[in-house]
C-alpha cells in the first residue's frame, strides 16, 4: 500500500445540501497535511467520513481499510481528535490512561506518562482543574500514545492562547512526526501552521481547489512584491490575487508571469494564506468587485 | 511562534540560523547535532525543510554523517564560516559602509575602536 489515504470522488450530501462533492485526493506516509476551508467548505464531513462516521460515495481506503465497514480495525491504527472533543471533567489524568489502556489494544501508558511529564500537567490532576491548554496536551498526550499511522485532528488549536498552542505543535512534531506517520489536520489558523505543513489540502464549498505539496506551491505560484507605478501592468497581466505587503503592493500569480513583469517587482514566497484567499473567494464576490 | 522573512525558502533561512549558532560556537565542532525532529520542533518546521536546511550546511562542508550516528559539526567549520563571513564583509558590506562614511566625511580618526 502506497498511501495512508486513497480517496476517489467522494460526494456526500446532507438533503439538498452537498457537503464534499468529487473529492479526490491521497495522502502518503510520513506527511503533515493541512485541510484548510472556510466554515461550511466541508472540513468536518470529509474528516468524518475518513474515520468511518459519515457515509460517502466514492471510493474511499484508509490504510488501505473501508472506514465504515472496517471501522473497528481501522481505529486500531488511526487517532481521531474531534473539534467537539471532550475529557470527562471528573476524572484524573491517570484514570484516564487506565481508561485508555483498557479501550485501545495498540495504547501505551508508559508512554502516555512519559510524553506527560514533559508538560506542566501531573497525573493525578483532574480534567476540571486543568487549562484549556493544558486538557488540548493530554488528549495529544493519550492520542500520540497510541502505536498508529494516522492523526486526524479537527481544529485541536481552537480557543488556545499562543503559549499552548505553540507547545501543542511542538509535542505534534516531536512526538508524532517521525517520518512515517501522518497527521491530517484542520485549522483557520493557516499562518501558524503554514512551515509545519508537508501538504495542503484546500475545500471551497465541498470541492478541492488544491492539492499539492508546499514545494510544488512554491514552484508554481509566484508571488511578486511591486511599486504602485507597476500596478497597472500587474494588473494587465491577470494575478490570482492583488493584496497589499509591508511597504507597498503585491500580486499572486499562477505560474511564472513574463520576465519583464517579474523585472518591475520583487519575488516573495507565496503565502498559503494569500493562496488560500485567491482560491476560495467567492465568484459572485468577484465579479462585482470587478477585480 | 517562529517568523520567517517572505523574501527566500525558509530551508534557508534555517540553514543561516545554524550557522550563526556554529559561529557563535553554541554548536560546538565534533559535536553531534541536534536531530531533525528536535530542530523541527525547536523551529516549528516541518521536518522535511529542517532536513533540507541540513544538507545545505552539509553541501557548505560543514556538517559530516556519521554512520548510524547523525550529523555532527564538522572540524573546521567555524573557521570555513569565518573565513566567508569575513569575504562577505570585505567584498559585499565594506563597499557599502565605506561609501557611506565618505558621504559623511567621516574618517578612521573620528571613529571610537574601543569598546563601550
Amino acid at each position: 500500500m502506497n498511501h495512508l489515504i486513497e480517496a476517489r470522488g467522494l460526494t456526500l450530501r446532507y438533503g439538498r445540501k452537498t457537503a464534499l462533492d468529487d473529492v479526490s485526493f491521497s495522502i502518503p506516509k510520513g506527511r503533515v497535511v493541512g485541510l484548510l476551508g472556510h466554515n461550511g467548505a466541508g472540513k468536518t464531513s470529509l474528516m468524518r467520513a475518513l474515520v468511518g462516521l459519515a457515509a460517502v460515495d466514492g471510493d474511499l481506503q484508509v490504510l488501505g481499510l473501508a472506514p465504515r465497514r472496517q471501522r473497528v480495525q481501522l481505529l486500531e491504527s488511526l487517532a481521531y481528535i474531534p473539534d467537539v472533543a471532550i475529557l470527562p471533567r471528573w476524572a484524573r489524568v491517570s484514570q484516564l490512561i487506565e481508561l485508555m489502556a483498557g479501550l485501545h489494544p495498540r495504547f501505551s501508558a508508559e508512554r502516555a506518562r512519559t510524553l506527560l511529564r514533559r508538560t506542566s500537567v501531573g497525573l493525578g490532576d483532574k480534567v476540571k482543574t486543568l487549562s484549556k491548554g493544558m486538557v488540548v496536551q493530554v488528549h495529544l498526550a493519550l492520542v500520540a500514545a497510541i502505536d498508529a499511522r494516522l492523526l486526524v485532528l479537527d481544529e485541536p488549536t481552537l480557543g488556545l492562547d499562543v503559549l499552548s498552542r505553540k507547545a501543542f505543535y511542538e509535542m505534534l512534531i516531536e512526538e508524532w512526526c517521525d517520518g512515517e506517520r501522518s497527521v491530517l489536520i484542520s485549522t483557520h489558523q493557516v499562518e501558524e501552521i503554514e512551515s509545519l505543513l508537508s501538504d495542503v489540502l484546500m475545500l471551497n464549498e465541498g470541492r478541492v481547489v488544491l492539492s499539492t505539496s508546499l514545494e510544488d506551491i512554491d514552484r508554481r505560484f509566484v508571488a511578486l512584491a511591486h511599486d504602485p507605478e507597476a500596478a497597472d501592468a500587474i494588473a494587465a497581466a491577470h494575478p490570482l490575487l492583488r493584496y497589499r505587503v509591508q511597504g507597498g503592493s503585491a500580486a499572486l500569480f499562477d505560474g511564472a508571469p513574463p520576465p519583464e513583469l517579474q523585472a518591475l517587482g520583487r519575488r516573495l514566497r507565496p503565502s498559503l494564506v494569500d493562496l488560500f484567499v485567491a482560491l476560495t473567494r467567492r465568484p459572485e464576490l468577484n465579479r462585482t468587485q470587478g477585480l | 511562534m517562529q517568523t520567517w522573512d517572505p523574501h527566500g525558502p525558509i530551508y534557508q533561512q534555517l540553514a543561516d540560523r545554524l550557522a550563526a549558532r556554529l559561529l557563535d560556537g553554541e554548536l560546538a565542532e565534533g559535536e553531534p547535532m541536534p536531530s531533525v525532529r528536535a530542530l523541527a520542533s525547536r523551529y516549528l518546521l516541518n521536518p522535511l525543510t529542517v532536513s533540507r536546511a541540513l544538507q545545505a550546511l552539509d553541501e557548505d562542508g560543514l556538517l559530516e554523517t556519521r554512520r548510524g550516528l547523525g550529523m555532527y559539526v564538522r572540524p573546521g567549520a567555524r573557521d570555513r564560516l569565518r573565513q566567508a563571513a569575513r569575504a562577505r564583509f570585505l567584498n559585499q558590506e565594506w563597499p557599502a559602509l565605506r561609501a557611506r562614511l565618505r558621504r559623511l566625511g567621516l574618517t578612521a580618526g573620528d571613529l571610537n575602536w574601543e569598546d563601550g
